[in-house]
């Protein structure tokens, strides 16, 4: 084994709103040696992209009396009655998950959610303000109370700056662009991970008392997609292939306003704010399909229904695959105010002003319900059954809680991210003051990656990591995508198996040590292949209608077989070997009732 | 699309270093399609997944928000993610692509931010907050949340600092980006010691450093304006302890609501 091991007590993997508030808050609770291990700068991380805002029942603003639910907002004067309510944010967040999310976290979220907001705010946060100066709060999809709290439509970029500094003012050490690429579980104890310096592509072992994930999602295996490059799944992938089970991945949430051709977000806030979602007759056409909460229906619905307009030739644009977000309504003022990011990127990526004329826009691949399953304290769960992997910690869209269920309401994940890294990170401190070990490890998996980079190099054949990858996102988007059956999913899995094949005939192009990003993205390209084979999986197994997991040909939900959470684990033959666990329900607060909006 | 008049084959030029194995940067030309709506970025990446996967460069979110992909392009810092390819080729259907200027080279268009984060860290770009916390949010205006949107709005690309003379010259200037977050702090109603940030920021490599060049505007991707911060940060400097006694006064009431227009 090689000598130069690098040692902390606790590494956390990801620079994102979970992992940085696991790592802040165990360095403030009195662990000294933590580390932030990012393959990106922490500052490029993913939260940043999030605009819309974060949930929390602050009771700040109410509906203007007699306006009815798409009228304006007001600052609720002091002593005058709250409209919200910790039940009323976890009944909508519940009826969003279709009564998949466990009941017990979804009430952890929800009353951890105004104290979380309220430390943003002490740290400095500028978080947009009511006229009393309060924080000012908008309405969001599938919330029954205006709950969003915001800055402008930058409201993640502000959240990830803020605790980025305060995990620098903690004296957090950060290794940028260190590439994660193995766990190291042995014996059902975590010890640490394998990277990659990418600045000089050496390989190292770093050891620790407590490893956490904070890696993100893995919207990156579908062609139109809201997430960055960098969201590959990772976390997932890796875990996965060390031994832990892997949760409800068959739930992929479509944000139904990706901009036209790209993908990436024009903010749920736009429907928010009143914007309107119209096809190529002009008709709002949520009407027919949400006709109390219209645009502002949770995203699964909303996509689904684009999704029906485009099937039907409803849709806009030349290829009748976009519909129109309008937002002229809502005049300049309040555009330039409320959401200056969104209007400039429409102008720069479609050539459209939304205060003029409607943007193009149409579902995209958004966010990863599935993950990694923990505890409310971020713990990771071994099983079914409730055992835990010694060590082993994960927060964020990575994991999976599960406070989603089958689908997540807007706003719930920047609060997700926040709470549970929040609790990971307490966890986490108790963990390691509570006498946690350094194990020591046993095997060489710094001698394993190394032998894994070399026969990637020497392998020289004839496949391009590209056309792999691409083939998988149009198999994902077409098949496990929006709308499933169960002969496209097999067709799927027959496709990614053979995909996985022929990455074993793929070449390396660059094969240099000094910043190797061609040797990161076919490591990448391989963890999508991992993890897409049991999201489809999943989604075949899954013989109901739930959430974001549509079936055609089983298009209701079926509480009876399948009120249950789906586990997998990598079996002996390398392929998942589906399991089930139960979700956790208060019976006599919020029982399973039909989800209409 | 057969229709599409923008499909045609454009050069792009990409400078490349390797200090590994090459003495000095050199010039490297690579043809691509151009489709409909392709950026800079999208070219990179067609470039570098089907003709050469050595050709390195950082990019993450796609859509200006990480500051991940700040490149020289056509002899202007830019994000690569936001500028359409077609906006750049011109008449001779070629683009021009290096590293932002001024920083050590890592590879290609990979430059070592390691003085740029460094300068980040000096202005201690986190809130000090007063002692007296209160049990829900600091109050604030909305004219108090206006004044810092163009800093919080800044995601640390690099663009102003790679474009700033200044820097150039002298790599112990704090830098336009440090600058604009230290304005964010010291304008901050809750911030307790914009006094203490003023006087850090007033000697030889502060403030007085910028020479009003305004390259830090131009570059900007953001639409920002760094200058105007760090002139408004001079005047303060000069006033510094009246700042800091109107300061105190304005943090005896953050617990209490604006008072209505």
């Amino acid at each position: 084994m090689t000598n130069d091991v690098i040692i902390h007590d606790v590494v956390v993997v990801g620079a994102g709103l979970a992992g940085t508030w696991a790592a802040m808050t165990a360095a403030e609770n009195g662990v000294k040696d933590v580390a932030i291990l990012s393959k990106i700068h922490p500052l490029r991380s993913h939260s940043g992209a999030a605009q819309g805002g974060i949930a929390a029942v602050l009771n700040n603003v109410r509906p203007v009396a007699g306006t009815g639910p798409r009228g304006p907002l007001e600052q609720i004067p002091p002593g005058e009655d709250p409209v919200d309510s910790f039940d009323l944010h976890m009944f909508d967040t519940i009826k969003g998950s279709d009564w998949l999310g466990d009941q017990d976290a979804i009430e952890i979220l929800v009353k951890d959610a105004p104290d979380v907001v309220v430390q943003y705010e002490h740290m400095g946060c500028v978080f947009s303000r009511t006229p009393d100066g309060r924080i000012a709060q908008r309405r969001f999809g599938g919330h029954s109370a205006p709950r969003a709290n915001f800055s402008a439509d930058r409201t993640g970029l502000v959240l990830l700056h803020t605790i980025h500094e305060q995990a620098l003012y903690h004296n957090v050490k950060f290794y940028s662009e260190w590439y994660v690429m193995d766990l190291i579980i042995e014996d059902n104890i975590a010890r640490g991970v394998v990277a990659i310096n990418v600045l000089t592509g050496k390989i190292q072992m770093i050891r620790a008392k407590a490893v956490m994930f904070g890696t993100g999602g893995y919207g990156q295996a579908y062609k139109v997609t809201s997430n960055a490059y960098a969201n590959t799944g990772d976390g997932v992938a890796m875990a996965y292939d060390a031994g832990a089970p892997l949760m409800d991945m068959e739930f992929v949430q479509f944000h139904p306003t990706g901009l036209y051709r790209h993908g990436f977000l024009m903010t749920e806030a736009c429907r928010g704010e009143g914007g309107y979602l119209i096809n190529k007759d002009g008709d709002r056409f949520m009407s027919k399909y949400a006709p109390e909460k219209m645009e502002l229906a949770p995203r699964d619905l909303v996509s689904r229904s684009e999704q029906t307009e485009i099937n039907e030739g409803r849709g806009v644009m030349e290829d009748g695959q976009g519909l129109f977000l309008d937002m002229r309504h809502l005049g300049r003022e309040k555009i330039m105010e409320r959401l200056p990011e969104v209007r400039d990127l429409a102008i720069a990526f479609a050539h459209v002003d939304a205060i003029d004329e409607p943007v193009p826009i149409q579902p995209t691949a958004h966010y990863s319900m599935g993950g990694i399953p923990t505890t409310a304290d971020g713990e990771v769960l071994a099983n079914a059954k409730g055992d835990l992997v010694t060590g082993f910690f994960a927060a964020g869209e990575v994991a999976c809680v599960s406070v989603h269920g089958a689908n997540r309401l807007g706003t719930n994940s920047l609060l997700e991210a926040s709470v549970f890294g929040r609790r990971a990170g307490h966890a986490i401190a108790d963990f390691v003051k509570g006498g946690a070990k350094l194990y020591p490890v046993t095997s060489d998996p710094v001698k394993r990656n190394h032998q894994q980079v070399q026969q990637l190099f020497d392998n020289d054949g004839p496949e391009l990591v590209e056309d792999i990858v691409q083939e998988l996102k149009t198999t994902m988007t077409n098949k496990a995508g929006i709308y499933r059956n169960e002969e496209d999913l097999k067709s799927a899995l027959d496709t990614i198996h053979r995909l996985q094949q022929r990455f074993k005939n793929i070449r390396v192009m660059d094969k240099s040590s000094r910043f190797n990003t061609n040797l990161s993205m076919t490591l990448e390209a391989k963890h999508l292949l991992t993890f897409s084979e049991v999201i489809v999986q999943g989604a075949l197994n899954r013989t109901e209608s739930r959430g974001a997991h549509s079936r055609t040909d089983h298009p209701k939900r079926d509480d009876e077989s399948w009120l249950k959470h789906t586990m997998a684990h990598k079996g002996e033959d390398g392929r998942p070997q589906l399991s089930y666990k139960d979700v956790t329900l208060y019976w006599d607060r919020f029982p399973p009732q039909e989800r209409k909006y | 699309m057969s229709n599409d008049n923008t499909q045609r084959t454009v050069t792009v030029s990409i400078q490349r270093f390797d200090p590994d194995v090459d003495k000095k940067p050199h010039m490297q030309d690579y043809q691509v399609e151009m489709t409909k709506g392709m950026t800079i970025l999208d070219a990179l990446h067609e470039i570098k997944t089907h003709q050469d996967g050595s050709v390195t460069y950082r990019r993450s979110c796609r859509h200006g928000i990480c500051g991940s992909c700040a490149m020289l392009i056509n002899g202007r810092n830019t994000l690569a993610c936001k500028t359409p390819l077609i906006d750049e080729v011109g008449h001779k259907n070629r683009v021009t692509l290096g590293p932002l200027p001024y920083l050590p080279i890592i590879k290609d268009m990979v430059v070592d931010r390691t003085t740029f984060w460094e300068q980040y860290l000096r202005v201690k770009p986190w809130l000090i907050p007063p002692d007296d916390i209160p049990e829900k949010e600091f109050r604030m205006s909305k004219e108090e949340v206006n004044a810092l949107h163009d800093a919080e709005s800044c995601i640390m690309c690099g663009a102003c600092y790679s474009s700033c003379t200044v820097i150039g010259l002298n790599k112990h200037y704090v830098g336009p980006h440090a600058l604009l977050k230290a304005f964010m702090r010291v304008m901050d109603p809750r911030d307790e010691a914009p006094g203490q940030r003023l006087a850090d920021l007033d000697g030889a490599d502060g403030v007085y450093r910028c020479h009003t060049v305004f390259n830090c505007i131009d570059a900007c991707p953001k639409g920002l304006n760094p200058t105007q911060a760090i002139e408004t940060l001079r005047k303060l400097a000069q006033k510094r302890k009246k700042f800091e006694t109107t300061r105190r006064k304005r943090q005896q009431h953050l617990h209490e609501p604006i008072p209505a227009k």
